[in-house]
């Protein structure tokens, strides 16, 4: 198997994406989209798997939490997984709700004991409804997890290996992470443990400012995916044995569809770069 | 204090206007209202000010898009299912593989 470069599907760009098959190696659909459609639509979309393959993305499952994931919530995922049968399905280590409060978005969970085995409790039980467990992904936060006792690198460390489960290792949330707060991306995917990474997340984003000034990268998936972001794709090319499925995710302000094929050359670049250093590193 | 009452503290304090200006005013007197513990209030001592309000405004946009765009979405994935079968239709009628 070799390494594939898709995006995310969307509704605006759906027509674009079929007339460019020769191009796309691989569509990820949003999961959470399918949960209230009718099984002659998922048949519709199983269908459009069968032209290409596709993996599923979910957004609310909020596994990364203390707090059992609900069993409805996973059913509705499982019936997706079933109507599609994806290559994999993946979510985030997030927490999405609390105390009855649904945040609206993914928050990062404070970064301890409790949630690495919190999350553990959950990947098991999506693994078990679901019939396979997820893949994992590290999300963009602008906010210090509050009550946190491990950096993120060891907490992700923590929580793939009480869980199992592979990682979708996002570059634009490590991106953001490390700018924001300070950190250096590279030595943060020399701690990845790689032979867990099946997929990853490329995307872009803008900085905002508070109101006393500071300025944050914000991962907003509506801008084009920065040089830098390509260049974690080199290095995370050089580390990963196995094959990679690199998705772009855009959710918005489209350019012409042109632009977002461009960004899938220019990853295929930067991962065959990566895996020719690999190469020549292997045969010295 | 458990775990769970922690998230729940969070999700308060990232979606209550009220709760967050409270928190800002007096951050252990509301953390201490909120039932966290001597420890879970200490830990909250070193607070992300500058993030809790880019999040808070962040995650309240997006709770708006979801809003505004649960129901068009559904329509959306209907329209796009629908012509996607017309476009599969019409290539096995061609024999298109």
């Amino acid at each position: 198997m070799k390494d594939r470069v898709g995006i995310g599907w969307r509704p605006a760009l759906a027509a674009a994406i079929l007339s460019s098959l020769d191009r796309v190696d691989v569509v990820e659909i949003i999961a959470d989209d399918l949960f209230d459609v009718s099984n002659t639509e998922l048949r519709a979309v199983r269908t459009l798997a069968a032209q290409v393959p596709c993996v599923l993305h979910g957004i609310s499952l909020g596994l990364a939490s203390a707090v059992p994931v609900e069993a409805l919530r996973l059913d509705r995922m499982a019936r997706v997984v079933e109507a599609v049968q994806p290559d994999f399905w993946s979510e985030h280590l997030a927490f999405v709700r609390g105390g009855g409060i649904e945040i609206g978005h993914l928050a990062a969970p404070p970064r301890t004991d409790a949630t690495v085995d919190g999350a553990a409790r959950n990947l098991e039980r999506a693994r078990s409804v679901v019939g396979v467990a997820p893949l994992v992904e590290n999300i963009a936060t602008l906010i210090e997890p509050p009550g946190s006792i491990y950096d993120e690198g060891t907490w992700i460390q923590k929580v793939l290996l009480a869980s199992g489960t592979g990682l979708l290792l996002d570059l634009h949330n490590l991106h953001a992470n490390a700018t924001n707060f300070r950190f250096d991306p590279m030595q943060f995917l020399a701690q990845v443990p790689f032979d867990r990474v099946t997929a990853i997340h490329l995307a872009g984003g803008k900085w905002i400012a508070g109101s006393i000034g500071e300025r944050r990268l914000l991962d907003d998936h509506l801008h084009d995916v920065p040089e830098p972001v390509y260049q974690l794709l080199t290095e995370a090319g050089a580390r990963a044995e196995r094959p990679l499925t690199v998705i772009l995710e855009r959710d918005g302000a489209y350019p012409p569809f042109d632009r977002l094929l461009a960004q899938l050359d220019r990853a295929r670049e930067a991962l065959a770069i990566g895996r020719a250093c690999a190469a020549e590193r292997q045969a010295a | 204090m458990s775990a769970p009452a922690f998230e729940a503290f969070l999700a308060h304090l990232y979606v209550d206007a009220t709760t967050r200006a409270r928190f800002l005013v007096d951050p252990t007197g509301e953390a201490e209202r909120a039932g966290l513990s001597s420890d879970e209030c200490q830990t909250l001592s070193r607070f992300d000010w500058v993030g809790l309000e880019l999040a808070a405004r962040s995650f309240d946009r997006k709770r708006q898009q979801t809003l505004h765009r649960a129901g068009r979405r559904l329509g959306l994935w209907r329209r796009v299912t629908r012509r996607f079968r017309r476009i599969m239709g019409t290539a096995a009628q061609e024999g298109s593989p």
